[in-house]
Parts: structure tokens; C-alpha cells; sequence
């Protein structure tokens, strides 16, 4: 039975992590993942039912997370038609694992809004994440989002 | 009975770098299209026999509207059948890959072969008396390999294909590393809410100008060629400049030329009208589209590595395809937003203008540099005349 105070601090890092995507606040969303040895990683779950593992995203190390940020906030500024989010997310289970991290398993629902404010589901799917929890705080040390939709409804500037 | 060419409200433009805007979203033309070009005297690069590698594996895919079936034959050969049941039309694959001993269709149950022959079909007692079983195989398309590479037509009336491809075809053999011993990594599929051809008329000019990464990581050096067909293709060999180690990215090693045979260059093959092969960095890329509307295109990115390849480079490869290219790659997510601009500005009257590498009166060039626009105006040249399009 994992102590409702860790699964709070589960539920806060979840909260902060779609809130800071919902609102593009890149920085914020960095700040999820466990300094110097997060990783972020996005596929579809076909990739895997074919036992081909190919991302559509892949940050495997803290420096490709800080990329994605550089990338999104510098690089591809000003070239993409802007897109606003709403994660809709579940906890559907968690369990501490051997190594103590907390291995959590979260449903998603993404819906996006475009310039002309019309609203559609982007993706949906889970989450797989394993997450370091501490006595105040808790942050990504891998997190997985496993997208249901095979094809994407457009070009995913932001992760999921 | 083919169907007339319909009318542009104002007759095709007479410069040949000018292209009228309507082309981009009427569905009268798309219809056309559809049966002109499409299902018209062309081969369409299907797939790798990678994907499909021992007999019974298929992968479902469609060329313009019509939805295909592909299967590895006990045989050896992967042929591309219509994924529909000749009795009553039920579509018979639903997967987009697996591997199956039979095909059975679930409505009444009739069962094919993997080579497309009718098997067996129940009630068959009660059927006419003419019935024969080679009557009723799969409907299959014309199609060949090239270097693994799968190449189907619709028409008896396409030229060879090797014709077809022409200087194209040794491109895909370098893009793909030299021959057909490729693995495939996977998949990443997406669709952009641009016209078909919006979406596979990019051209050397934008790429420095649109993608800020070949600025910022200096990756195009300028020094390349580009060679078209008289069948509406167009490679770019293009050299790439290393790129700056620790000068932009906290993680250079992303962008790092690891196979040892190649020097800095990357190949692209855009064979008309809708496929497209990349070798960029480590990433070897294949891309198979199809139009679902006037306005929106889903586009399938394949992955390959070389079987030569360890674990590190599998590894490596794998790295740089989901971040490089596709849907939210670093140096192609651009080109997805392009795509969609495109698309609504087509919604204004007039013609577009090609303009990098057009002669005075409006003609190409004889030589297109790589950042060069011009040589997609020769496609636009067979696309014209397949549609029927006419100045006056």
C-alpha cells in the first residue's frame, strides 16, 4: 500500500507536468524531470504491438530534454501555426519498484484547440512512468507516453 | 470512359514557373486526379520488402484512394493485392502489418492463399455451375522490386520501370546504403492538412531558409546537384558541412555521421507523384503517402537500418529517426507547418510563382544548383499534361 502522501506528491508532479504544457511554459516542464538523469520518451502503441520500439520522440538523456525546450522555444519559433492543449489524465495504478522508484500508470486524453479556436482530440493513450519521490517533491526519472493514436491528427510541436 | 478535364477560370499559365492556386484545393481536380495520375500510367513505391521479409507477412496500404493489400507469397514474391474480397468487396485486412498462413474473408468465409489464389469459399454447391475458383483470386497489381524497394502501377500503359525511374532509381540504391539488406526500425504516421501536392513540392531553396537547425548547426554546405526525369522526379545530392560539436545542441552526439562508408551528404528522392526516400545523417527514410482529401495528406515515415549494423548503431539509427525527421522532427516539423499555410493561402485567386533558378522568361535553367527551385517545375510539367491542361 503505497502512503497517500506519496501519492499525492505523484498526483502534484502530474498536475505540474500538463500544466505546464497546457500552457507552453517549456521551462516548467524540464523542471518534471529529475535533474542531471531524466529522460522523455513518446510512441504509439503500435511501435510496440510490432516490437518495433521506434519514438516519435525520444529525449534518452537530460541534455535531449534541454534540446526539445531549445527547439521549440528558439529554433522552431515563429515557423508553426500555434495550438493550444488540455491533458485530461487518470491514475489507474502504482506500485514502488525494486530500485524504490514509484512505477505509475496514468490514462490520457489530449484535446488541442488551433488559431481558428476549433477544439478536436489530438491523441490518446498512457502514461508509464517512473517516478523519484522524496519527503516534499517528486520528479520524472523516465516517462513514457504511449500514444492509441497511431496517426497523429498533426505535427506535435509540443511532447505529450 | 474518361472523365474531361474541368475547367481552371483562367486557362494554365504560359510562363512554366506559374501555377494557378484553385489546383491546390478543388475537389473536381482532386476526382481527377485521382484517376488521371494515380490510378494513371505511373509506378508507386508501395513499400520495402523489409516490412514484410518471410512468407505470410503483409502490411495494408493505400495509392491514391484505393486501398491494398501486400503479402509475402510462399513463394518468395510480396505482391500487392486490392484489400477487398472479390465476392462482395469486404475489405479482408484490417492490421496495418502481421502475418497470416491464409487470407479469409470474415463475411462468407472464403479463404486465399498467400499468393492471392481462392482456396476454398463455402456453399460452393449452390454456386453456378461456371463458377471457377481462378476466376475469383485476388485482383493484383502490376509490380516489381527494385533494390527491395516495391513498385506497383495500376495501368498496363506505364512505362518500364526502370524507365520509369531512370537516374532515380541508383539514388534509392545509395540512399539505402548500397543494396536491399535493410531492417526496418518503424514507423511514424501523421497527417498534415495540406493538398498532395503541396505537400511533396518542397525544393532546395526553402531548406536553409525554413529549417533555422541547417543554419544554426551549419548542416548545408550549398554544394550539391540536382538531377529530374522526364517522368516528374527529382534527387539532390546533397553535402552536408560537419556540423559544429558543442556549439548549439547540449546533446551533439544526436547529430553525429556515424556510418563509416559515407561522406557527409544526404540524398533525396522524390519520385512523382507522392514518394519520397531520404538518407540524412544515419537516417534512411522512405515515405509513403496518400491523399485522404483535396485538403489533408496522411503521410507513413518508414525507418530502416542496415543489417550490417551492431546494437549501438541500430541504437543510434533509432535515436536519430524519432528525433530528426517525422511528425515532430527537429528538421521536418517545418515542413508540416508549411504544408498547412500552403493550403490556406491557395485559397486566394491568382497563380503562384517559382522563381530560384528560372530563366528571364520564366523557363528552368539547365542547371539547378542544390538550393535551387526550378527543378520542380519539370514535374509540374507532367502533372499538367496528365491532368490535360491546357493555355488556352
Amino acid at each position: 500500500m503505497i502512503e497517500f502522501q506519496t501519492l499525492a506528491l505523484v498526483d502534484t508532479l502530474q498536475a505540474a507536468y500538463i500544466r505546464s504544457l497546457n500552457s507552453k511554459d517549456m521551462k516548467g516542464w524540464l523542471a518534471c524531470f529529475a535533474p542531471g538523469n531524466g529522460q522523455y520518451e513518446c510512441r504509439t502503441s503500435e511501435s510496440d504491438e510490432q516490437d518495433l520500439h521506434l519514438p516519435l520522440m525520444l529525449d534518452d538523456c537530460y541534455a535531449r530534454l534541454q534540446d526539445r525546450v531549445l527547439f521549440i522555444t528558439e529554433v522552431w519559433s515563429g515557423t508553426y501555426t500555434d495550438y493550444a492543449t488540455r491533458h485530461f489524465v487518470q491514475r489507474i495504478s502504482a506500485q514502488r519498484g525494486a530500485d524504490g522508484l514509484y512505477q505509475v500508470t496514468t490514462n490520457f486524453m489530449v484535446a488541442y484547440t488551433t488559431a481558428r479556436r476549433q477544439t478536436e482530440i489530438l491523441v490518446a493513450g498512457r502514461y508509464e512512468d517512473d517516478i523519484a519521490v522524496d519527503k516534499t517533491a517528486a520528479t520524472f526519472v523516465r516517462k513514457r507516453a504511449i500514444l492509441d493514436t497511431i496517426t497523429t491528427p498533426r505535427y506535435l510541436v509540443y511532447p505529450i | 470512359m474518361q472523365t474531361e478535364t474541368p475547367s481552371l477560370s483562367a486557362p494554365w499559365p504560359v510562363k512554366p514557373n506559374e501555377l494557378p492556386k484553385e489546383i491546390f484545393h478543388r475537389e473536381d481536380i482532386f476526382q481527377l486526379e485521382l484517376e488521371r495520375i494515380f490510378r494513371g500510367p505511373v509506378w508507386h513505391m508501395v513499400g520495402h520488402v523489409a516490412e514484410l521479409p518471410k512468407p505470410g507477412d503483409f502490411k495494408t496500404t493505400i495509392v491514391g484512394d484505393v486501398r491494398l493489400l501486400m503479402m509475402h507469397g510462399k513463394d518468395g514474391r510480396v505482391r500487392v493485392f486490392h484489400n477487398s474480397c472479390p465476392h462482395r468487396g469486404t475489405q479482408l485486412e484490417t492490421a496495418a502489418r502481421g502475418c497470416r498462413g491464409e487470407i479469409e474473408c470474415p463475411y462468407h468465409r472464403w479463404v486465399f492463399n498467400m499468393e492471392g489464389a481462392l482456396v476454398s469459399a463455402s456453399g460452393r454447391d449452390r454456386f453456378p455451375a461456371t463458377f471457377r475458383n481462378e476466376d475469383y483470386g485476388l485482383r493484383q497489381l502490376k509490380t516489381e522490386q527494385r533494390h527491395g524497394l516495391i513498385f506497383s502501377t495500376f495501368s498496363d500503359l506505364a512505362p518500364p520501370l526502370d524507365e520509369f525511374l531512370g537516374p532515380a532509381g541508383d539514388v534509392l540504391r545509395q540512399a539505402l546504403g548500397g543494396d536491399e539488406r535493410v531492417t526496418l526500425l518503424g514507423y511514424q504516421k501523421v497527417v498534415y492538412h495540406g493538398n498532395w501536392k503541396e505537400c511533396s513540392d518542397n525544393e532546395g531553396y526553402h531548406a536553409p531558409l525554413l529549417h533555422r537547425a541547417f543554419r544554426l548547426l551549419k548542416w548545408q554546405g550549398g554544394k550539391g546537384t540536382q538531377a529530374v526525369s522526364p517522368y516528374g522526379h527529382k534527387t539532390i545530392s546533397a553535402e552536408l558541412a560537419e556540423a559544429p560539436k558543442g556549439k548549439f545542441l547540449n546533446d551533439p552526439s544526436l547529430i553525429e555521421l556515424r556510418d563509416p562508408s559515407r561522406v557527409p551528404r544526404s540524398f533525396v528522392a522524390q519520385l512523382f507523384p507522392l514518394n519520397l526516400f531520404v538518407r540524412h545523417l544515419d537516417v534512411i527514410n522512405m515515405r509513403v503517402a496518400f491523399p485522404l482529401s483535396p485538403h489533408a495528406t496522411e503521410v507513413h515515415y518508414a525507418y530502416f537500418s542496415r543489417q550490417e549494423d551492431d546494437s549501438e548503431m541500430c541504437a543510434h539509427r533509432r535515436r536519430q529517426a524519432a528525433n530528426l525527421l517525422g511528425p515532430s522532427g527537429f528538421i521536418s516539423l517545418e515542413d508540416g507547418a508549411v504544408f498547412d499555410r500552403l493550403h490556406e493561402g491557395s485559397y486566394t485567386p491568382g497563380t503562384v510563382a517559382f522563381q530560384k533558378g528560372v530563366t528571364d522568361d520564366g523557363g528552368i535553367e539547365s542547371v539547378q544548383l542544390q538550393n535551387d527551385e526550378a527543378s520542380n517545375l519539370f514535374k509540374w510539367q507532367v502533372y499538367q499534361s496528365m491532368m490535360g491542361f491546357t493555355h488556352d
